[in-house]
C-alpha cells in the first residue's frame, strides 16, 4: 500500500478542501506534521505501515483515491490517543470518520460495519436476539429484551447509511 | 439523584450478562435504582465509521428517551459513555441540536440537552465514595494484586468528560480498587488499547494489542486484570485461548469486571449474584484466595 509514487499532477487539489468542509475535520488545517499523533498510535506500534501522519499528510495534498480506497483508514482502533496528545488539538480520530464517510460512499467500506448496522436496524442491537443467549437471560433472573429497534431503522436511514453499497470486501 | 436509566449496549446484555448482573446487584446494595427503557438502541458508536450523522442521531435517540423520563444515564459500557458523551458535546451547539431534533421530532422525541450520561464506575466514584465503599466491605482482600484496565473511551476523549479525568494519569479506578482493600499495580501498557473496535476489521491487529498488554503483566504477580467494560472483557477473556495458540504463549489471566470485585468484597455470591462461574478463564483461583 502507497508504495507506487503519485505524481504531483494526479492530485486532486479540492479533496483537502472538501475533507475539511465537515466541521469533525476542520481541525486538520492546523496540522504541522509533528507525527505525534504517529508516535503515540497503539496500531502503529504493531503495525507501523499504518501512520496517520502520512495519511493526515496524503489527504492535505490531495491523494484523494488512495487515501479512500485504503483498507488503512479503517484500522483505528478509536482509542483516541492522536488527539489526546496533539499539540495543534488536531482530533485525528474524528478526520478518519469523515475520511470513512466519504470512502464509505464511493463504496469503499468493510462489510463488517454494513452488516452490524444492517442487524442495529432489524433489532436495535448489533446482534440478533438469538434463542441461547434469551435463554441464558432467563436463568440468571435478568429482564427480558423486548426492543425492536422501529425506530432504530428510521433514525439509521435518516443517516442516510442505507444507501451506502459497499463494492470492495477488505476483509 | 440516585435513579438513572440503565443504558445496557448490544454486548453486555448478550455476550456478557455476568457484569449486567454483577451491576444490577452492586446498584441495589448501594441504592442505585436502575430504571430500564426498552426502545433504547444501540449507541451508534459503530456506525460513525459509515455516517457520522446517524451515529449522532442514534446516541441522540437514546439520550432523548431517557430525557423524556427525566432521568440521567448509567452505562456500564466504555464505549456507549464515549459515544453518549461525545455526542452532548456536539449537541451543546443549537445548529447542530436543531437539526438533529428535527429528526428525533418524526419518532415523537427530542433532546433538550439535560440528560446526562454517567459510567457505572463513575457513579460509584463520585456518588457513593471511597470512604462509603470502604466502609462497607466485609472480606479482606488484602494481598490482592490486580492489574486496572480502564478502557479508552472511559477517559477519552478528555473534553468530553469535563474534567473528570487525566487520561494519561488516571485515578478512580485505582482508587476504587484500593478502596476495597486489593492493591492496584501499575503496569507499563496501563493505556493500551484493548483493541475491540478493530477487530471486526482486521483480528490480527486486535490481537497483537491483546498480547502486548497480556505479555506487559506477565512478570507482574498479579491475580487478575480488572476492567470496567464488556468489550474490553471479551478481548481480554475471551481472546485470551485463541492469543496463547497464535502467539505459543501461556496466559491464564482471570479478566474480572469491576462490579463483581466489588461484589465479593460486599459479600455477594460469586455465582448468583455475580456470575463468576461463567467466565473463559477460570477465576477459581481468585475465590479461593478470597475466601
Amino acid at each position: 500500500m502507497f508504495k507506487q509514487p503519485v505524481s504531483s499532477s494526479d492530485f486532486d487539489r479540492n479533496f483537502r478542501s472538501e475533507v475539511m468542509k465537515h466541521p469533525d475535520a476542520s481541525g486538520l488545517n492546523a496540522c504541522f506534521g509533528c507525527g505525534t499523533c504517529t508516535a503515540g498510535c497503539p496500531i502503529h506500534e504493531v503495525f507501523p505501515e499504518y501512520d496517520p501522519r502520512k495519511l493526515a499528510k496524503m489527504v492535505k495534498l490531495g491523494m484523494r483515491k488512495q487515501v479512500l480506497s485504503s483498507p488503512y483508514i479503517w484500522y483505528c482502533a478509536t482509542c483516541h490517543n492522536c488527539e489526546q496528545h496533539c499539540p495543534q488539538n488536531v482530533k485525528f480520530f474524528n478526520v478518519l470518520n469523515v475520511l470513512k464517510n466519504m470512502a464509505a460512499k464511493e463504496g469503499y467500506a468493510p462489510s463488517c460495519w454494513i452488516q452490524q448496522t444492517e442487524q442495529v436496524a432489524k433489532t436495535g442491537i448489533v446482534f440478533s436476539t438469538e434463542e441461547k443467549w434469551v435463554k441464558k437471560r432467563e436463568e440468571l433472573l435478568l429482564p427480558s429484551l423486548k426492543s425492536e429497534g422501529k425506530d432504530a431503522k428510521k433514525i439509521i436511514e435518516f443517516g442516510g447509511i442505507n444507501k451506502i453499497k459497499p463494492k470492495v470486501n477488505f476483509e | 439523584m440516585n435513579k438513572y436509566a440503565l443504558f445496557l449496549g448490544c454486548t453486555t446484555p448478550t455476550k456478557v450478562p455476568q457484569y449486567e448482573l454483577a451491576s444490577r446487584w452492586v446498584c441495589k446494595y448501594f441504592g442505585i435504582e436502575l430504571i430500564d427503557i426498552k426502545d433504547f438502541i444501540c449507541c451508534g458508536i459503530n456506525q460513525v465509521n459509515l455516517s457520522i450523522e446517524a451515529g449522532l442521531l442514534m446516541a441522540a435517540m437514546n439520550l432523548a428517551l431517557a430525557e423524556a423520563k427525566g432521568l440521567d444515564i448509567l452505562t456500564l459500557c466504555a464505549a456507549c459513555t464515549g459515544a453518549l458523551a461525545e455526542a452532548i458535546e456536539k449537541l451543546k451547539d443549537d445548529t447542530t441540536k436543531n437539526r438533529v431534533n428535527e429528526k428525533l421530532r418524526e419518532v415523537g422525541l427530542e433532546y433538550k440537552g439535560r440528560t446526562r450520561v454517567n459510567h457505572i464506575s463513575r457513579v460509584l466514584y463520585e456518588n457513593i465514595g471511597v470512604e462509603r465503599i470502604k466502609k462497607e466491605v466485609k472480606k479482606d482482600l488484602s494481598g490482592f494484586r490486580v492489574a486496572p484496565h480502564y478502557g479508552c473511551h472511559y477517559l477519552k476523549p478528555k473534553s468530553a468528560f469535563e474534567g473528570f479525568e487525566e487520561p494519561d494519569n488516571p485515578r478512580s479506578l485505582h482508587q476504587l480498587i484500593s478502596a476495597i482493600g486489593a492493591q492496584p499495580v501499575n503496569y507499563e501498557a496501563l493505556d493500551l488499547c484493548c483493541g475491540g473496535k478493530v477487530f471486526p476489521v482486521s483480528e490480527d491487529l486486535a490481537d497483537s494489542l491483546v498480547q502486548k498488554k497480556l505479555d506487559s503483566l506477565k512478570s507482574k504477580r498479579i491475580d487478575a486484570m480488572v476492567l470496567q467494560c464488556q468489550t474490553c472483557y471479551l478481548m481480554y477473556s475471551d481472546r485470551q485461548k485463541e492469543i496463547n495458540k497464535k502467539f505459543g504463549k501461556q496466559y491464564n489471566l482471570p479478566i474480572i469486571l469491576y462490579p463483581q470485585l466489588l461484589g465479593l468484597a460486599l459479600g455477594a455470591d460469586p455465582v448468583k449474584n455475580l456470575g463468576l462461574n461463567l467466565h473463559t478463564v477460570s477465576v477459581d483461583k481468585v475465590l479461593e484466595k478470597i475466601a
